[in-house]
């Protein structure tokens, strides 16, 4: 087990199903590659049944039932379904990534940054996401977060002021300035997903803009 | 009231042989209270009550696929539901965890009958364990699960501070992680 796991309101979200797409495959990817957050989300997973079992019963009448059996008529309960043949992929993709890989997906070099990344498209324009691959020893530019962000990583690891993370480890945006370096050995591949700022309109929020885009607010 | 063994041969009846009386045994159990669960997320009966239908009629459609080595009846009975609910009522503009993605994540381990014994006894359990937690710890469990919200916005909208939140979530899943890990021994 790895030794930061996602705080447990997030694994709470992510059960419930009430997380963005971006923080969602962040989730899954974490929960794919440690074992005590998916323990917990299989725990959740029972919470909710227990919830629903436990359930007051809103009165459903006998019409209901007769209607629905009618429609059983000729509806064939269908073959188990054969689990869907493994996305293939880089070995450090588990297969939640796995699905954002395109052919097109391809390591582009930052020379500014020193590090590669590889953006990913997701649909809910919400949060951006982005492979980073950084060589042991190399570090990010130090930088500061406006909103929310989630890093799982999933080859080598890194360390910053809040500690070290190894392939497995969840780290929730520090609201701190900070300044990770990619530990010794492999080179270090993470999973990032940073909320977009808020795009503000009018006349009031023309003129809040670029305060909000250099993180003032 | 059924338990989970129960549930879950009704469930392989229907795989087995299209079995209408264990459908109807299920109907019984579950369609009122996944139209409750529903109408708590906000919605009027008559919607609610079409999610109810909806629902059981993929719990026929889908039986074979039920693994109850990997989940109790009533949790995959409530993914079912939750994603018909989001279909059905607000037309889907998140994309939707699928009821199989959401069980893959659990587990990987091969399918025995010994897992499923295990799944159940547990699942058993966690019922237990509800009625041990704070009218409080419920109040935010079940709202994340019965009307998809975040912690974030169930602090907003209940006026609660987020630690307050966060700190009823610790300590009801606590509360869970501990009792069933001294239970595993």
């Amino acid at each position: 087990m790895s030794r930061h796991m996602a705080p447990e309101e997030l694994l709470l979200d992510y059960a419930a199903g009430g997380l963005a797409e971006g923080p969602a495959l962040a989730v899954s990817v974490h929960v794919a590659l440690d074992a005590g957050a998916r323990r917990m989300v299989d725990r959740l997973g029972m919470l909710a049944g227990a919830l629903l079992d436990g359930e007051r019963e809103a009165a459903v009448g006998d019409e209901a039932l007769l209607q629905t059996l009618a429609r059983l008529d000729g509806m064939a309960v269908e073959a188990r379904s054969e689990q869907a043949a493994a996305v293939a992929g880089p070995v450090w993709a588990p297969p939640p990534l796995r699905r954002y890989l395109g052919a097109a997906s391809r390591w582009q070099h930052r020379r500014m940054g020193g590090f590669d990344e590889m953006p990913l498209h997701l649909h809910d324009g919400s949060h951006r996401a982005s492979l980073l691959r950084l060589e042991p020893g190399r570090g990010l530019p130090q930088h500061r977060h406006i909103g929310d962000e989630y890093t799982v990583v999933m080859q080598g690891g890194f360390t910053d002021g809040s500690g070290s993370y190894a392939a497995g480890d969840f780290c929730v945006g520090p609201d701190e300035i900070h300044e990770p370096i990619a530990d010794a050995g492999e080179p270090c591949i993470a999973l990032i997903v940073l909320a977009n700022p808020i795009v503000l309109t009018g006349p009031i929020g023309r003129y809040l803009n670029p305060l909000v885009r250099r993180g003032w607010l | 009231m059924l338990t989970a063994e129960e549930a879950a041969d009704l469930i392989a009846a229907i795989a087995a042989r299209q079995d209408r009386a264990a459908f109807e045994a299920l109907f019984r159990h579950y369609a009122p209270r996944v139209k409750a669960f529903v109408m708590r997320g906000g919605a009027d009966a008559e919607a609610a009550q079409e999610v109810a239908q909806e629902t059981l009629i993929l719990v026929w459609r889908k039986a074979a696929s039920f693994d109850r080595s990997r989940a109790s009846a009533s949790t995959w009975i409530f993914t079912i539901a939750r994603n018909k609910r989001i279909d059905l009522i607000r037309r889907g503009t998140r994309p939707q965890i699928e009821v199989d993605d959401w069980l893959n994540a659990f587990v990987g381990e091969a399918q025995d009958a010994g897992k499923s014994v295990e799944t159940e006894q547990t699942y058993t359990k966690v019922k237990a364990i509800l009625a041990d937690l704070s009218v409080d710890q419920l109040a935010v469990i079940r709202k994340a699960f019965f009307e998809d919200k975040t912690h974030t916005v169930i602090a907003e909208e209940m006026g609660l501070p987020l630690g307050t939140v966060k700190s009823r979530i610790r300590l009801a899943l606590g509360r869970l992680r501990e009792k069933l890990e001294k239970d595993e021994g």
